[in-house]
């Protein structure tokens, strides 16, 4: 008997206007499993990421994340998000804020943690990122890849059950993508529920328990990585794998 | 012949034209304060998620928008007393209400566009943590958007101590006004409106150094 799936997402449909980005995806993400989305640009891995917290509306199929029903009328979207944290590409900290503040404010306005709770939290949450000399500057001063693991602390302050990261370092320097990449890591070492949409095949290699590649609004084929990279079954898998390794 | 400024009794006539100035500041400062507020409420409203609460706002802003200030002026003038018996408002508080309405129009356009300016990428992260309309508004939106606002808020009110002079001709005793009293009784109208375009310049001179201040600052 295996606990429910801590997502599950059937038949998903989703178009902007005549064209169809998402063409009737299955995709299924275990309690403290790490899945890779991988695929060309356009092939609807973000669309599909960005339906698990409602922040795109899809047009037919069911999802269910953290216990709660998307499809439902009676969802209120807000209480399925506090559960879920999402990690953008442009990572979208708040540039009007410090560090600390960016984290601080979710928990205590929407989950109503003190104060001192809260920033208890967030300090904690700057030591695991490598970021506790950081808590009182604005974001805008820091790197990249500084910002992008202020975002992920940020998520992680609102304590999720799952989380998603849309490409989250696809907008990074060369050298600053490692030091996101070793967070994350730590994160999915710790047990934490991950669906990444990314192009770093390496970490999708080394981390993820399951590889999704998505192509034209279809999921080609999934399995696990090794499965995946080293001896896909499809042709088109093999044609994006040998353009991109 | 001697130059217009000689014409002109300091002594006598600088105290009425400062009583005037100090209305025209007093009205600039009521109605870009009213105005603010009205500008936010509305702005905000123009990109409130109801549709009905974005036809108000837009009605409000295009409408007044497409009005001269000299008609608002005159309207509220005449017709206030017609709509309202009982209520007396001095011609300083009409001048005051008509330019906080138009402050407010060009207010809540100043707003909406900054509103707008605010990258999508910080609402949705805002929605991904779970905060409610009200609560992005209040914590993402507006801080930044009222940052954005400032120098095309501090242009506007510049204009705003331009405009506040039609308050004239309702009466209002402003610096406008005082200089025109005071032209009927010195008959020097070219050294009376020199020295009263002086004191605009005076006024609204300190609000574009404080813009680019600000732009510095931002910079």
């Amino acid at each position: 008997m295996s606990t429910p799936a801590m997502i599950l997402a059937q038949d998903i449909h989703k178009r902007f206007g005549d064209l169809e980005v998402l063409k009737g995806i299955d995709a299924e993400v275990d309690e403290r499993e790490v899945v890779c989305l991988i695929g060309p640009s356009g092939s609807g891995k973000s669309t599909l990421l960005r339906c698990m917290n409602a922040l795109e509306k899809f047009q037919k199929g069911h999802i269910t994340i953290c216990g709660h029903d998307l499809t439902g009328s009676k969802t209120n979207v807000n209480e399925v998000r506090r559960d879920v944290g999402m990690v953008f590409q442009s990572f979208n900290v708040f540039p009007h804020m410090l560090v600390l503040d960016n984290l601080m404010l979710a928990p205590m306005k929407v989950l109503k943690v003190s104060k001192a709770e809260a920033r208890e939290r967030a300090m904690a949450l700057l030591e695991k990122v490598g970021l506790v000399d950081k808590a009182k500057v604005y974001p805008t001063k820091l790197s990249g890849g500084q910002q992008q693991r202020v975002a992920i602390a940020r998520a992680l302050a609102m304590q999720p059950k799952v989380m998603l990261f849309d490409e989250p370092t696809s907008a990074l320097d060369p050298e600053t993508v490692g030091e996101v990449l070793e967070v994350m890591k730590a994160l999915a070492e710790e047990g934490m529920t991950m669906m990444v949409v990314t192009h770093e095949m390496g970490f999708a290699r080394e981390v993820a328990d399951r590889v999704l590649f998505m192509d034209n609004g279809v999921v080609v084929e999934q399995g696990p990585p090794r499965e995946i990279f080293d001896n896909p079954q499809h042709d088109r898998t093999r044609a994006f794998l040998s353009k991109i390794l | 012949m001697v130059t217009p400024l000689l014409s002109f009794d300091f002594g006598q006539f600088m105290p009425p034209l400062l009583r005037g100035a100090g209305v025209t500041v007093g009205l600039v400062l009521a109605s870009g304060i009213a105005g603010t507020i009205i500008g936010v409420v509305f702005g905000i409203g123009r990109s409130a998620p109801l549709a009905p609460v974005r036809w108000l706002a837009s009605i409000y802003t295009n409408f007044i928008r497409g009005i001269p200030i000299l008609i608002i002026l005159l309207f509220l003038y005449y017709e206030i007393p017609l709509l309202f018996p009982y209520a007396t408002f001095s011609q300083t508080i009409t001048a005051m209400i008509g330019l906080s309405v138009y402050a407010g129009a060009y207010m809540a356009e100043i707003f909406r566009g900054s509103i707008q300016a605010i990258p999508r990428g910080q609402l949705e992260a805002g929605e991904a943590l779970g905060l409610n309309y009200l609560q992005k508004m209040r914590y993402v939106v507006l801080p930044q958007a009222l940052k954005i606002a400032v120098p095309p808020g501090i242009g506007f009110l510049i204009a705003l101590v331009k405009a506040s002079s039609l308050v004239s001709v309702i009466a209002a005793t402003d610096l406008t006004r005082a200089g025109r009293i005071i032209t009927s009784q010195n008959h020097a109208p070219l050294a009376t409106f020199l020295v009263v375009a002086a004191l605009y310049f005076v006024i609204s001179y300190p609000l574009s150094l404080l813009g680019r201040w600000y732009e510095r600052r931002l910079a």
